[in-house]
């Protein structure tokens, strides 16, 4: 910031930073529920007394009811397909998943493709959105029957839920 | 005004330094007393307007994840940013163009989430005073402060009878943030100086906190309610950017105040309201809040904080809940203004309740020396 870059015929172009610093957002003890449950390999939804709906990965509030959804309900980790999209070919450093670089990790290889996912989960009411793997890319449909890719080894963090994969 | 437009129900929580819950829970806390508050439900609300800041929400279109939390879901639902005295202006128009008839008015900021003071720096001039780098909301509002004070022979001693003022009053609002009944003029005067003449104890705190409330049309507000408080009048108005402008009055202030009074067929601010609830976000600005409202003639501030008229046994109380010195959770801070307006006219301040109020002044602000500014004349008892 602090000096001219660019002229030009009737403005100045003129750096500046946006780096306003960190945040600390307050965050639901629920995310906490949420990865233990991982660690056991078991899908942990919030249940809405008022209208019954489960909703994956959990949330406090049901908006249709206008209440806190204060019970939980282990889901299946068997679900649908509700809808897909196919990347093109990765590179790295094309995408970050769990913060990470699937290509670096090795869990997709350099030119393949991707296909982010919403998965409705058997006995939840959401779309949860996850990456399928271990596919056929042009096999892919709406409806697809898919299970949890769990990690080898869980260790009660987000990415213990590696994507999903054909049943 | 086209339709009679009023106020049937609020809620606030208790404001504090760093609550221990999270944005969307404490905003579906609030919204969810405020229509138990009114006795209405969640259906019968045809429009939501939100306020807040994308900065200090920590997002941008901030108000995305909190539809389920103040009732919007499948709702019409909309929001400003600043302060929640300009979403309840946006409610307000939505009732009057007829289209809606029961709006949910929500403002809120956690302030621990991010430094405000921090966020005001961005709202300066890119090109310029934010290169030269000297200038935040805290020594703008110093210089504006020494500008006041040595035009009209203000001392800090009248600023500090101003923090010493709000804060006791604060001490008896449970909603406050801010409490200290034993503060004293010495304690304020020797707090920790940020700019000079700026010490802690003249600004007002960094809070977390949200507010709500509903507003209804007359034939709505007097199925829902036995105690409707009507907007009278309001009054918005805009000042220049902070170099243009005249800083050591409050212009746009004024305006904003005569435009509410006129609607409201308000002529002698003093005698005619019977108390204000205004946000002062530095203890000088209240002083030049009074001769903005009219309360006094201009440079007289002083002799309102002097004499005591202000106090909330005074002649004329201005903000008997502590007013933004007792919290400041940024963008709610006007709204809360509003609500405890209303609260004085129906009798349900409780512990610092002022006698008789048929009609009371709120006022709101946002920008660096209250660059902006809105007013709200409320009426009570059928009024």
């Amino acid at each position: 910031m602090g000096y001219v870059k660019e002229e030009r015929p009737t403005t100045i172009s003129v750096e500046g930073t946006w780096n306003i610093g960190s945040y600390h957002y307050k965050g639901s003890k629920l995310m906490e529920e949420y990865v233990k449950g991982l660690k056991q390999k078991k899908l942990i939804g919030s249940f809405c007394p008022g209208c019954g709906k489960v909703i994956v990965p959990p949330r406090n509030l049901c908006g249709r009811c206008h209440r806190i959804m204060d019970r939980r309900k282990i889901v299946s980790n068997r679900g649908t397909i509700t809808c897909f999209i196919v990347t093109p070919p990765m590179e790295k450093g094309k995408l970050k998943v769990l913060g990470m670089d699937p290509v670096e990790t090795g869990l997709i290889k350099e030119g393949e493709v991707v296909i982010p996912v919403f998965v409705k989960f058997d006995g939840s009411d959401s779309n949860t959105d996850t990456i399928l793997l271990n596919v056929d890319p042009k096999a892919v449909h709406i409806g697809m029957r898919v299970k949890v890719l769990w990690a080898k080894e869980p260790q009660g963090a987000l990415s213990d839920f590696e994507g999903v994969e054909p049943v | 005004m086209i339709r009679r437009v009023a106020i049937v129900g609020y809620a606030q929580s208790h404001h504090q330094h760093n609550m221990q819950k999270t944005r969307e829970d404490m905003v579906f806390e609030v919204c969810k007393e405020a229509l138990h508050h009114a006795g209405i439900l969640r259906e019968e609300l045809d429009t939501v307007i939100t306020a807040s800041t994308d900065f200090l929400d920590g997002r941008t279109i901030s108000s995305v994840f909190l539809s389920m939390a103040v009732g919007a879901f499948l709702k019409d639902e909309s929001k400003v940013e600043e302060d929640g005295t300009f979403a309840l202006y946006y409610a307000l128009m939505r009732i009057l163009a007829g289209t809606h008839d029961v709006a949910l008015v929500e403002a809120h900021t956690q302030g621990s989430t991010f430094n405000p003071h921090q966020v005001t720096f961005y709202t300066l001039d890119p090109l310029f005073d934010r290169q030269i780098g000297v200038l935040n909301d805290i020594a703008a509002a110093a210089l504006q402060a020494r500008m006041y004070m040595n035009r009209y022979s203000v001392s800090e001693e009248h600023l500090a009878m101003a923090a010493v003022k709000n804060i006791t009053n604060a001490a008896e609002n449970p909603c406050a943030h801010r409490k200290m009944p034993d503060v004293s003029v010495e304690e304020v005067m020797s707090s920790k100086v940020f700019y000079d003449p700026i010490r802690e104890l003249m600004m007002s705190p960094i809070s977390d906190g949200a507010c709500a409330l509903i507003l209804a049309s007359e034939e709505r507000a007097k199925e829902i309610t036995d105690k409707p408080v009507w907007i009278e009048g309001v009054g918005s108005c805009q000042d220049a950017y902070l170099r243009d402008r005249n800083i050591q009055n409050l212009d746009s202030l004024q305006m904003a105040a005569r435009t509410a009074y006129k609607m409201a067929g308000v002529k002698e601010p003093f005698s005619e309201l019977d108390v204000a609830e205004v946000s002062e976000k530095f203890a000088h600005e209240e002083l030049m809040i009074y001769e903005a409202l009219g309360l006094c003639q201009e440079g007289q501030g002083k002799n309102l904080i002097e004499r005591g008229t202000t106090r909330r046994d005074g002649e004329m109380p201005v903000n008997p809940s502590g007013g933004a010195l007792g919290a400041d959770p940024v963008c709610a801070t006007g709204l809360i203004r509003v609500i405890e307006a209303a609260k004085q006219i129906r009798g349900e301040a409780g512990g610092y309740q002022v006698p008789d109020v048929r009609r009371a002044l709120a006022h709101g602000q946002f920008g660096i020396c209250a660059q902006k500014n809105a007013i709200f004349i409320l009426g009570g008892n059928g009024s």
